[in-house]
């Protein structure tokens, strides 16, 4: 089965390899760059609240390098998506030659055939989802250090939600295929699917994954919990009054925000930087949850609908 | 008992949907006979053979192979038995070598030695793409796959019906080969019935998925025959033989029967039939073109 599972997969594991081939090929000559450039201007002193004027200009003067190419890189939210739905082909595809019959007139059962199958389709993934994260967080390693981990083009790619969203684009391809037999019309419907899931999370869920926390604070100097954190909402008020509201950004060190009022008492949901990893978890649980129920779907209809 | 019996249905029946595919099949096929599963197109020969293999469950009925039910007992009766499909399914961006890495690497009693002999006598190589051969040599690809699994059952779906003459009886002849060399049992279906004799020993007919003749090919040849005589009605002689079809012209009367014991009536002149012409009744057909009277069979033809 291993020979077998390897052999009929190979073409589609060669692609994914080529695609991360040349992921690498744009991602390092231009991390190299961003790390020599953060490393040249000091960066690093300036990963403080209020690191003072000369880290503002040093920081403005790497964004105003970079920020554009970071901003650009959230295109790569597309890859997990294409990498899992390219992966299910192979699997598709023997349903729609009808191969899968040769399969199952061999000697092996059928739930063992599913079994060898879909282990080594998840195996390939999970492979390839680690390659991604390893050089996603490499080459965002400096917007890591001034922006954080919660920022989102930062949490999309570092972390563990790569695993979760490659697993729910290979199910998701899988369970369609499995009910269709077509494989590129599965693999297209269930790009789009994975994009628009991935968007509804984004926008949607995230934020309620896990439960923010409130603090309250007198006067425009946050207090450094709120460093990098990642914010809700906001309400400004002086003696009840609201002067001002917004929420989505960041306290960062080029991100400071209100005047100096008197008597000014700020209101803020969030989460802080320690809620990374269980806002990491609990959404790559969700993604691998749907992954899984979309899996055991795909083989159940595979064994019991298939003739 | 049942281990004298390669396959053994009782009542079997599959539906899809609203319509049966094979209805109340009752039919056993003896350990190393070679038998052919005749019917018209639709009339459950593929439903049947997936069966026996195991690719789809009974709506009804049981099914035994070897005495083993091939859904439950799968992991048994799976290294015992190989299919080849109508469409031979293969995987046609391998290579014939890659393809028989697959047959070794999916059976565990593969027989490598048999495999390569029998591609290097089709004259060709294992460096040669599957999807490039032709129809007929992939016919042969499967049919090696089949036989070099060593089965003790070999199940062959309309194996013949897309080839050409030529590789029609290559291909037939490396079944035999097989049946003589391994004495394995086969169980062919076909509707074709030219060739089946040269093969064949057992005979099944099928139409709209139920059974209508099921026994060794002699038996039914010798027990057969056509009656001609004056015009009259059959009656006296459906008292005693069973009549197959019957037509009249204005002063003769013909009459195809299965003879129980000898036909002694005088009147009627006797002739041997041959198991193209006795198929042929059975599944309702008429060479001659005139009104036909197979009550169960007559709807078949369309």
């Amino acid at each position: 089965m291993t020979w077998v599972g390897w052999r009929l997969q190979r073409t589609e594991t060669l692609i994914v390899v080529g695609i991360l081939a040349l992921l690498a090929a744009l991602l390092v000559p231009t991390g190299i760059q961003m790390a020599n450039a953060y490393h040249r201007d000091g960066l690093s002193a300036c990963l403080s609240m209020n690191a003072g004027p000369t880290c503002a200009d040093a920081i403005g003067s790497f964004r105003a390098h970079f920020q554009s190419l970071l901003d650009l890189g959230s295109w790569f939210n597309l890859v997990p998506g294409l990498i899992g739905v390219l992966l299910a082909a192979p699997f598709i595809l023997e349903l729609e030659h009808g191969t899968y019959r040769l399969a199952w007139t061999q000697s092996i059962t059928r739930r063992r055939w599913l079994a060898g199958k879909l282990g080594m389709l998840v195996a390939a993934t999970l492979v390839a989802a680690g390659a991604m994260i390893a050089l996603f967080t490499w080459w965002r390693a400096s917007s890591i250090h001034l922006d954080g981990r919660l920022d989102n083009g930062n949490y999309d790619f570092t972390g563990t939600v790569i695993l979760g969203y490659t697993l729910f684009a290979l199910a998701l391809a899988l369970a369609l295929g499995a009910v269709w037999r077509r494989a590129a019309a599965s693999l297209a419907v269930a790009f789009v699917g994975y994009f628009v899931t991935r968007i509804l999370v984004d926008y949607k869920v995230r934020d309620h994954l896990v439960a923010p926390l409130k603090a309250t604070f007198k006067g425009a100097q946050p207090p450094s919990v709120l460093y990098n954190a990642h914010i809700l909402s906001i309400h400004g008020d002086v003696h009840g009054r609201q002067v001002a509201s917004g929420g989505g950004f960041f306290f960062s060190a080029t991100k400071l925000a209100a005047p100096n009022m008197q008597g000014l008492v700020m209101h803020v949901t969030y989460q802080p930087q320690s809620q990374f990893w269980p806002l990491q978890l609990t959404e790559t649980g969700v993604f691998v949850g749907l992954a899984a129920a979309l899996l055991a779907f795909a083989a159940w209809w595979t064994s019991t609908r298939t003739t | 008992m049942s281990e004298t019996l390669a396959v053994r249905t009782s009542r079997l029946g599959k539906r899809y949907g609203s319509r049966w595919a094979l209805r109340d099949c009752t039919l056993e096929i003896p350990r190393g006979s070679v038998a052919a599963l005749v019917g018209p197109n639709g009339a459950g020969k593929t439903t049947l053979l997936h069966l026996v293999i195991g690719l789809v469950d009974p709506t009804d009925g049981t099914v035994e192979v070897f005495g083993r039910s091939p859904k439950r007992d799968a992991s048994e009766v799976l290294p015992q038995v190989a299919f080849v499909a109508q469409d031979h399914p293969l995987h046609r961006n391998l290579k014939i070598g890659e393809m028989l890495h697959y047959g070794r690497n999916l059976n565990p009693t593969w027989n490598q030695d048999l495999a390569v002999a029998r591609i290097e006598r089709l004259g060709l190589s294992l460096d040669q793409k599957v999807g490039r051969l032709s129809g007929g040599q992939q016919a042969q690809i499967a049919l090696t796959l089949a036989l070099a699994k060593r089965p003790q059952l070999l199940l062959l779906d309309e194996p013949v019906a897309s080839l050409d003459p030529l590789a029609r009886r290559e291909f037939l002849n490396g079944v035999m080969e097989a049946v003589v060399d391994e004495g394995i049992t086969v169980v062919l279906s076909s509707h074709i019935v030219a060739e089946l004799e040269r093969v064949c020993d057992r005979l099944v007919t099928l139409a709209q998925g139920a059974v209508q003749l099921n026994g060794s090919i002699a038996e039914i040849v010798a027990s057969h025959r056509v009656l001609t005589g004056p015009r009259s009605d059959a009656a006296s002689v459906a008292r005693v033989h069973d009549v197959i079809r019957e037509s009249h012209t204005e002063r003769q009367t013909t009459l195809l029967v299965r003879a129980n014991g000898h036909v002694y009536d005088s009147c009627w002149e006797q002739h041997e039939v041959d198991l193209e012409e006795i198929v042929l009744a059975y599944l309702g057909y008429r060479p001659g073109g005139s009104a036909t009277q197979t009550p169960t069979l007559e709807a078949v033809a369309t």
